[in-house]
């Protein structure tokens, strides 16, 4: 690793003293002139890009930072008022979540895309081109020939070797943000731009630690503007990439170059990219170990998914083979297809236990009734739900996006996405009912009702009964766990057939992103122990007081049910203290792990070394631990950035010793 | 046939190869000064708290009428923050053995197995005995011990195993009573049978800090050893943290670093 360049950048952030301030109302001389959307996109990346300017580091190899640190809406106030009144808006309105084909705009250059492209597109294009022969000028001012020459081919022209694609790749994504859009995604990146880093390679142009050098340079880039891109959080940015996996002829893809990512995620240890591993029951250890050795420091990645479940599980719901064994991952978990899709994998978001208290509350008022009777009611709950959110989205709007439709070839997919929020949380509040309601009639109707009003103040007893003795989801326990599947069975019968107003799909999902926090915020006690308020485990992971025996349990428990079906995304997160990566053996038990999840079945898994003894100290020292990473939900972040209710809900999660 | 475990531990990465599941029985003879696990100690169920996080609330002192908490002095049932145990589970060796079978596929596939430890697991001879004879054929079976007991039981709870670990601490006899609470006679005369035994075994040394780790003793137990495989366990700084949860007080005679 270039000191020197991580010191400018991640310590320093010295470059933040070239950027500027901009508060041009673009927005209301749009609105003042009339323009319709498409227009107002181009103007503002023409804007941009002339508002930028060229700035490197004397030994960095792949340039490219931004220097405008506000990107003016292209909407007012008013405007966005009447655009969500009439349509449904997702999130910010912009396009996100999206995997473009940067292989064939590396491999062809941008001013054959250019000759494809429609007027607003070309406009687009000759505003970039603009801005790096600006870099390139630059380049040449500084004596920095290199930089200048790569610039004379890319963007312009096809990148002939690996330093080129990376350089375009780098101008592509950079124009992606420029554009507005935003979760804007890496995807096979090992495989689009493995013929060009083969060839320089048996050229002999570097020695594997040149290229390595040349790659953890380009890795720095992901970090250099991430925190001025939108997201929950800082580091909620999207930036996946995606290694490994199968090839559409069936071979394996990961390669060295896959490999190297690995290592230059290692040797770095910054947030962006987030690295995903494609692997598969055939997938051989010594992956599985590269992978743990990533893990041991301690990013939260790599995260793993399971070629067998989750090509199975999209051409199911209607992908063609070649695209569904593309498949990458969107900001988090999601799972789409690059180059083809417009899928939008985080539209909603079931909230599994408010519609279960829901049913147990009404049951048990109405005088409990059996327990399949119970269960019917939680069915129906959650087929309302799905029915309402699927109706409710209709008439989706976004923002256009002339530059990501350039790396577009059409729109094949339109399919909606939907979390499922507190998986664990509601089945084990089910077990718990069923248990000691139904079946041992240790609790009367009224005295659990009496405490789910009373957020258990008064009954201690039961609170320890229904949060630590209980039957929960992850522990072992066949009957919590089967009810859990039951939740997703129900989830996935409830979208299937139902048709989204693009004529898409609905996908029934395992992830929560910030609603472990957000519907646990809304709803008051609940039958599984937990508090008013208190948060969910995170995505298909068990509640934060369940009592889990150890890994193997929790991988036992959450690879029994039929995942095929809810394949939106959403991983099982194990969490490990940091001591249990301290030798070559350990780091060889922690990937066997790894392994027997995937060959159970598992579809996605993600892994954290966490410090917890650091964690605290952060948070009463913030300034001694800027560097310091935790893995939040499908993203990493600097911990001290990270708001407090986010914070705790890290620390307070299952880890497991040595 | 009954024993008196207080943890099972999955994925348990220092006690053998691949994937393992601990079983730890609790009773030891032994009083090592840099013992770990103290609530191993005892071959009673007893209360397990973890003090570092109590509030004082009070709660798990009010008198309650659960059976299993009687004789406890505490209440099991009723900390908000579920920090009373009781260290001590009572297991049927086949329930026990069941429910390790259950994860037996991890345990073949990844080269692994079961581990018994402790305490002393040859305190519960005859339990270990018929734990293992269940697993016998199904799950690699290993053993960790101190060595101390009689040579009949030693030996007949051995030839259940596929491995062994077995502790040299000092070679010392008297250093040996000083740290450990018991002269290492037995352990010396299991040591030549187990080395003699054919059954694959490795000693192990915990190295502590100015008892152990002494040139002259760590010679003395290579002697021991002779040809046998050998390992040095570095001293676990956090031992001393379990002991109030049991209400014990850790020595002020080791002092790291």
């Amino acid at each position: 690793m270039k000191r020197e360049l991580y010191q400018y950048y991640i310590i320093d952030r010295a470059h933040h003293a070239n950027r500027v301030e901009c508060r041009e109302p673009l927005a209301a001389s749009y609105a003042a002139l009339g323009l319709h959307a498409r227009e107002r996109m181009t103007r503002r990346f023409e804007f941009l890009c002339r508002a930028e300017t060229p700035h490197m580091h004397p030994s960095e190899q792949i340039v490219l930072v931004r220097t405008v640190k506000q990107q003016p809406d292209i909407f007012t106030a008013e405007e966005w008022e009447t655009l969500r009144r009439t349509h449904f808006i997702h999130e910010h309105g912009y396009v996100s979540n999206l995997s473009p084909d940067y292989g064939a705009a590396i491999q062809s250059g941008l001013l054959a895309v250019r000759a494809r492209a429609d007027g607003y597109g070309r406009r687009m294009i000759d505003a970039l081109i603009g801005l790096c022969d600006r870099y390139r000028a630059e380049a040449e001012r500084l004596g920095r020939d290199d930089v200048a020459a790569v610039l004379t081919q890319v963007p312009r022209y096809g990148a002939r070797n690996f330093r080129e694609a990376l350089q375009m790749f780098r101008i592509l994504h950079y124009a992606l943000w420029l554009e507005g859009d935003y979760h804007n995604t890496v995807g096979r990146f090992d495989q689009y731009l493995y013929p060009y880093f083969r060839r320089d390679m048996e050229a002999g142009v570097y020695t594997r630690e040149q290229a390595l050098e040349l790659l953890e340079d380009f890795f720095l880039s992901f970090n250099k503007d991430s925190d001025l891109y939108i997201g929950v959080q800082q580091g909620d940015n999207g930036q996946s990439m995606v290694l490994g996996g199968r090839l559409p002829d069936g071979s394996e893809g990961f390669n060295e170059l896959s490999e190297l990512c690995l290592l230059a995620s290692r040797n770095l240890g910054l947030i962006d990219p987030k690295i995903n591993l494609r692997v598969s029951a055939r997938t051989p250890l010594s992956i599985y170990e590269k992978g743990t050795e990533l893990t041991r420091v301690g990013l939260g990645f790599p995260q793993y998914s399971n070629d067998d479940v989750v090509i199975e599980g999209l051409t199911r719901l209607g992908y063609d083979y070649e695209d569904a064994v593309n498949y990458v991952v969107a900001a988090c978990w999601e799972f789409i297809i690059p180059g083809v899709g417009n899928d939008v994998a985080n539209i909603g978001a079931v909230n599994f236990p408010a519609l279960t208290d829901r049913a147990i509350r009404r049951c048990l008022t109405q005088g409990g009734g059996t327990f399949p009777e119970l269960l019917q009611a939680v069915q129906a709950e959650i087929r309302r739900e799905c029915d309402r959110i699927t109706g409710s989205i209709q008439d989706v709007w976004f923002v256009p996006s002339p530059f990501m439709d350039l790396l577009r070839d059409g729109k094949k997919y339109n399919n909606f996405g939907l979390h499922g929020s507190g998986i664990a949380c509601a089945a084990d509040a089910l077990a718990a009912v069923e248990r000691y309601v139904y079946q041992e009639k240790r609790v009367t109707p009224e005295r659990l009702l009496h405490a789910l009003d009373t957020d258990y103040a008064d009954d201690p007893e039961l609170l320890h009964l229904l949060r630590f003795e209980a039957p929960k989801m992850g522990t072992g326990n066949d009957r919590a766990d089967a009810l859990g599947g039951m939740l997703l069975d129900w989830f996935a019968d409830a979208l299937e057939g139902k048709r989204n107003c693009l004529g898409g799909v609905w996908r029934a999902g395992t992830g929560t992103a910030m609603y472990y926090l957000w519907h646990a915020r809304e709803l008051g006690a609940t039958a599984d122990g937990r508090r008013a308020g208190e948060p969910f485990g995170t995505n298909f992971s068990p509640s934060l007081f369940a009592q889990v025996p150890g890994p193997l349990t929790d991988v036992i428990s959450f690879t029994k049910q039929n995942l095929i079906r809810a394949i939106n995304g959403g991983p099982l997160t194990l969490e490990f203290a940091a001591g249990v990566f301290q030798n070559p053996e350990s780091i060889r038990k922690v990937a066997m792990l790894v392994r027997y999840f995937i060959q159970r079945g598992g579809h996605q898994l993600q892994l954290n070394a966490v410090n917890l003894e650091a964690m605290r100290e952060a948070q009463k020292h913030p300034e001694r631990y800027r560097q310091l990473v935790v893995r939040i939900w499908g993203w990493s972040a600097y911990f001290v950035e990270l708001d407090r209710d986010f914070q705790n809900h890290v620390m307070a999660r299952q880890e497991y010793t040595v | 046939m009954k024993g008196l475990v207080f943890d099972i531990k999955e994925f348990a990465l220092n006690d053998g190869a691949g994937i393992r599941t601990t079983v730890f029985l609790k009773g030891c003879p032994l009083r090592c000064i840099w013992c770990h696990n103290p609530e191993g100690l005892s071959p009673h169920r007893e209360v397990y708290v973890r003090e570092s996080r109590c509030t004082h609330c009070g709660l798990c002192l009010r008198p309650c009428t659960h059976p299993e908490c009687q004789g406890l002095g505490r209440c099991l049932h009723i900390c908000p923050q579920n920090l009373v145990s009781a260290a001590g589970v009572e297991w049927e060796s086949a329930a026990l053995a069941r429910r390790l079978l259950e994860q037996s596929d991890v345990y073949e596939s990844t080269g692994g197995g079961v581990t018994l430890s402790g305490g002393e697991p040859l305190q519960q001879a005859e339990f270990c005995v018929g734990l293992l004879e269940r697993l016998r054929g199904r799950v690699h079976r290993t053993l960790e011990t101190s060595g101390y007991a009689a040579p009949g039981v030693f030996r007949q709870v051995v030839s259940q195993c596929d491995f062994v670990y077995m502790d040299l601490k000092l070679a010392d006899r008297a250093a040996h009573i000083e740290y450990t609470g018991v002269p290492n006679d037995r352990i010396l005369e299991n040591a030549v049978w187990l080395r003699r035994s054919g059954k694959p075994h490795c000693f192990r040394t915990p190295l502590i800090p100015g008892i152990t780790d002494s040139e002259e003793n760590l010679r003395a137990i290579a002697r021991i050893a002779g040809d046998s495989p050998t390992e040095l366990l570095p001293y676990n700084p956090l031992a001393p943290a379990k002991y109030p949860n049991v209400g014990r007080r850790f020595s002020d005679r080791i002092r790291p670093g």
